[in-house]
C-alpha cells in the first residue's frame, strides 16, 4: 500500500461543481424560453459533469495525488472522487431512464414543458451542491453545501404535488433542515476546540484535512458532545435511525428516478459527511465505534422490521435504504482501514443495486399504470421479463447473495466490526442480512411469479416492456452491479484511494 | 477616559432584549407582529455582533453584523411578509395554550440557560467560551437555539414552524459569534444564504400546503404515518 500521495494544484476541483451548477441554472431559465430543450440540456451538462470526474479520478489513482484549487479550500482526493463519479454517473442514467418515464406519468399536464425543465434543472443543481459538498475543504461550507443539496432536491420530492408528496417534501424540508443545524453546532465546536489548542497555532483550523492533527489533542467531553451532535446532523440527511423520519416518506412519494436519486446518492452525502468528520475521531475514541455500533445496529433492525411491514413496494424499499445505511456508517464508524473500506465499498454497491430496484419498480408503476403494491399485483414477471431481471439482480444483491456485489460489501464489513470485537455487532449485521435477503425474494416472488393479476387502470394483456431507454438504464446498473461482485477488483484502486485518504487525515 | 458606554454591559443588555424579542416571536399569534418581533431580535442579533467586534477589537465582525443584519432582519422578513398575505392573519392554535406556553418557555429558559452556563467548561471548554462575555453569549445562543426547537414542536401552524426554523437558525448562528468568530465573511455568507433560500422555499411549500389542504394545520400532514 503506497503511503505518499502528492498535493497538485489543479481547476479541475472548481469545474466539477460550476459545470453542473451553471448548466442547472441555464435549465431552468431556458425552461422559460424554449420549452422543448431541458432533456438535451441535462444530458450535456452531465456528461460534461461526468467526463470532469472521470479525469479526476484517472489523475488521482494514476498519480497517487489529491488535486487543489484557491489555496487548498477545494480538495479532491479518492473519497471525493468516489462519490462525484457515482452522483455523475446515476445521474445520467436517470436522466437516460427520465426521458421517458417522467413525461408518460405526467401525460395531458399542460404544464408538462415547464415542469420537465424545472426537473432537469433541480437534477443539475443537486448534483453542483453534492460535487461542492465532495469538493470542499472548509469545515463550515461542508454544512453549507450539503444543506443546499437538501434544497436542491426538496422540489423534487413535491414534484407531482399530490396531498402526500406535499406531506413527504415538507418533512424532508423541515426535519432534514434542522437536524443538520445541529450538524452546524457540532462542527462549530470542533473548530473552536481546535483554535483553542496551542499546536494548532498559526494552522488553517477550518481546512478539514487538518482536523486530524487536532482530534487526538482535543478534550474528550468536547469531543462526544460534537460526534453527538454530528451524528445527529448528518445522520439525519443519511437516514440513520432514530433521524429517519422523512426517508420513506419522500422516497416513496417522489418521482421513481428521484427515488434512484435519494437513495442513490443524496442520502450518501450525509455518509461522506460522517466519513469526514466523525471517522477522524473513531480511531482515537474508543467510545465512538461503539457508539457508531449501536446506533447502526439500530439503524439495520428497524429499518428491515419496518420493512417487512410494508405493502407499498416503495415504501419497502426506503426502509431497506434505512436498513443499509446501517451498514455503510457503521464501517465508517469502526475506524480501521478494513472498516473504512468496508463501509465505502457497501456504499458504492448500495448505490448502484438501490437505484437499480427503485428504477425497476419505477418500470413496474409505468407497466400497470401506476400501480406500487404487491397486493394490487402478481405474475408480471412473463410480461415484463427485462424488468423482472433487474428486480431480481437488485434484490439478489441487496439481500448478500453471491457472486453478487452486495455479498462481499457485506463480508468485508462483518469482518471490520469482529475485527474490533464488536461480536455482538457482527451477529446483528448478518441476521439482518439474511432478513433482507427472505424479504426482497418475498417481494419479487408476489410481483413477478404467480398468476397474472393487475388490479389497476392497465388490464393485465395490456402490460408490456418498458421502453428501451428506461430498459437500458436498469441494465447499465444490473450489469455493473454484476461485475463488482463477479470481479470486486476493479473497484479497488479507488476504493483504496478513498480509505487512505481518510486514514491520512486520521494520523494527522 | 474611558467609552461613554461600556460595551461588556451593553452585550448584556442587548442579550436579555434578545431573549425576550425571541420569546415575543415565538409566541405572539399574529403572523405579522411575529414577524415584526422577528426583525426587532434579529437586529439585536447583529447589534451583538457589532459589539463584540467592539469589545474584542475584531473589526471583521462589523461586516458579519453587517451581513446579518440585511439577511436577517431585512430579506427573511421581506420574504415572510410577502407570502403571509396568503394566509390566515392568525396561527393556528398551538398544542399548549397561550398562558401555558408562557410560563413553561420562561422557566424552562431560566433552567436551561442556568445549566448551560454553569456546565460550560464540558459543553466547549475553549478559552472564548470560558470567559464573559462570550461565555454568556453562548449560553443565550444555546437557549435561543432550544426555543426553536420548542416553536417547532409545540406549534401547529406551518408559517410559524418557518419562524422557529429562523429562530433556530439564529440561535447557531449566534453561537458562531463566540464559537467561531474569526470565521471569514464568505462562510458567514454561505451559512446566511442557506437559511434565506430555505425560508423561501419553505413558504412556497406552505403555500402550496394551504391551497392544496385548506389548512396550515401540519398535524393534518400525517396521512404517511403508517
Amino acid at each position: 500500500m503506497q503511503n505518499v500521495i502528492q498535493t497538485k494544484e489543479s481547476l479541475l476541483p472548481l469545474l466539477v461543481f460550476l459545470v453542473p451548477t451553471a448548466m442547472g441554472v441555464i435549465t431552468l431559465l431556458i425552461g422559460r424560453i424554449r420549452r422543448e430543450f431541458h432533456f438535451e440540456w441535462a444530458l450535456l451538462g452531465l456528461l460534461g459533469t461526468l467526463a470532469v470526474s472521470v479525469e479526476i479520478t484517472r489523475q488521482i489513482i494514476t498519480q497517487n495525488c489529491v488535486l487543489t484549487a484557491w489555496n487548498e479550500n477545494f480538495y479532491v482526493d479518492g473519497l471525493s472522487a468516489l462519490m462525484e463519479i457515482l452522483g455523475c454517473g446515476m445521474g445520467v442514467i436517470i436522466v437516460l431512464y427520465s426521458f421517458r418515464y417522467i413525461p408518460h406519468r405526467l401525460r395531458g399536464d399542460p404544464a408538462l414543458p415547464s415542469k420537465l425543465s424545472l426537473y432537469y434543472g433541480l437534477l443539475l443543481l443537486f448534483l453542483g451542491m453534492m460535487n461542492w459538498t465532495c469538493a470542499t475543504n472548509n469545515i463550515v461550507m461542508l454544512y453549507v453545501s450539503l444543506e443546499f443539496t437538501t434544497l436542491a432536491t426538496a422540489f423534487l420530492v413535491v414534484f407531482y404535488g399530490s396531498r402526500q408528496s406535499l406531506e413527504a417534501g415538507y418533512k424532508y424540508l423541515v426535519l432534514v433542515t434542522i437536524g443538520v443545524l445541529f450538524g452546524l453546532v457540532g462542527l462549530c465546536l470542533i473548530y473552536s476546540a481546535a483554535s483553542g489548542l496551542p499546536q494548532m497555532a498559526g494552522r488553517r483550523i477550518l481546512l478539514i484535512t487538518e482536523l486530524g492533527s487536532a482530534a487526538k489533542l482535543m478534550p474528550s467531553s468536547v469531543v462526544l458532545l460534537a460526534c453527538a451532535l454530528l451524528v445527529a446532523g448528518f445522520g439525519t440527511k443519511a437516514g440513520l435511525v432514530p433521524f429517519h423520519a422523512w426517508l420513506p416518506d419522500a422516497h416513496a412519494e417522489a418521482p421513481a428516478p428521484i427515488s434512484a436519486l435519494l437513495s442513490g446518492v443524496v442520502i450518501k452525502v450525509g455518509a461522506y459527511a460522517l466519513a469526514r468528520t466523525v471517522a477522524i475521531f473513531a480511531a482515537t475514541y474508543p467510545a465512538v465505534p461503539v457508539f457508531m455500533a449501536v446506533m447502526c445496529s439500530a439503524t439495520m433492525l428497524i429499518g428491515i422490521v419496518m420493512a417487512w411491514a410494508q405493502d407499498d413496494v416503495k415504501r419497502l424499499l426506503a426502509f431497506h435504504s434505512v436498513s443499509q445505511m446501517g451498514y455503510i456508517a457503521e464501517g465508517m464508524g469502526m475506524g480501521t482501514y478494513l472498516g473504512i473500506y468496508a463501509g465505502l465499498f457497501h456504499l458504492l454497491n448500495h448505490t448502484l443495486f438501490k437505484g437499480l430496484l427503485f428504477l425497476a419498480i419505477g418500470a413496474v408503476i409505468h407497466a400497470t399504470g401506476g400501480l406500487r403494491r404487491m397486493s394490487q399485483m402478481s405474475g408480471l414477471g412473463a410480461k415484463i421479463p427485462v424488468v423482472a431481471l433487474c428486480f431480481f439482480t437488485g434484490a439478489l444483491a441487496m439481500g448478500g447473495m453471491p457472486p453478487f456485489n452486495g455479498f462481499f460489501s457485506k463480508f468485508t464489513l462483518f469482518l471490520a466490526v469482529t475485527q474490533r470485537h464488536l461480536f455482538w455487532a457482527a451477529v446483528i449485521s448478518i441476521a439482518t442480512s439474511l432478513l433482507t435477503l427472505a424479504c426482497m425474494a418475498h417481494v419479487a416472488y408476489k410481483i413477478f411469479w404467480g398468476p397474472l393479476r393487475v388490479e389497476g387502470p392497465t388490464p393485465a394483456e395490456e402490460v408490456k416492456e418498458v421502453p428501451r431507454t428506461m430498459q437500458a438504464a436498469m441494465l447499465i446498473l444490473a450489469i455493473l452491479t454484476l461485475a463488482v461482485g463477479v470481479i470486486p477488483r476493479l473497484t479497488y484502486p479507488l476504493l483504496d484511494n478513498a480509505t487512505r485518504c481518510i486514514m491520512k487525515i486520521v494520523a494527522g | 477616559m474611558g467609552p461613554a458606554i461600556d460595551p461588556g454591559k451593553l452585550i448584556v443588555t442587548l442579550m436579555a432584549v434578545h431573549l425576550l424579542a425571541s420569546i415575543l416571536t415565538a409566541e405572539t399569534r399574529n403572523l405579522r407582529m411575529a414577524t415584526i418581533a422577528l426583525i426587532f431580535q434579529s437586529t439585536t442579533l447583529a447589534a451583538i455582533i457589532a459589539v463584540f467586534g467592539v469589545l474584542r477589537g475584531q473589526p471583521w465582525l462589523y461586516a458579519w453584523s453587517a451581513s446579518a443584519l440585511v439577511t436577517k432582519a431585512v430579506i427573511i422578513p421581506a420574504l415572510l411578509f410577502a407570502h403571509i398575505g396568503n394566509f390566515p392573519a392568525r396561527e393556528l392554535r398551538p398544542i399548549i395554550g397561550f398562558r401555558v406556553s408562557i410560563a413553561l418557555i420562561i422557566v424552562f429558559l431560566l433552567v436551561f440557560y442556568r445549566f448551560v452556563h454553569t456546565n460550560m467548561y464540558y459543553i466547549a471548554p475553549t478559552p472564548a467560551a470560558g470567559v464573559e462575555p462570550g461565555r454568556s453569549c453562548l449560553a443565550m445562543a444555546f437557549t435561543v437555539f432550544a426555543l426553536g426547537i420548542y416553536v417547532c414542536i409545540i406549534h401547529r401552524d406551518v408559517v410559524k414552524i418557518v419562524i422557529g426554523i429562523i429562530l433556530l437558525e439564529n440561535g447557531a448562528h449566534l453561537s458562531l459569534v463566540t464559537l467561531a468568530p474569526s470565521l471569514p465573511e464568505t462562510t458567514v455568507l454561505g451559512i446566511s444564504s442557506n437559511i434565506v433560500v430555505a425560508t423561501w422555499l419553505l413558504l412556497i411549500l406552505a403555500g402550496r400546503i394551504y391551497k392544496a389542504l385548506g389548512t396550515t394545520d401540519t398535524v393534518t400532514l400525517s396521512e404517511l404515518r403508517r
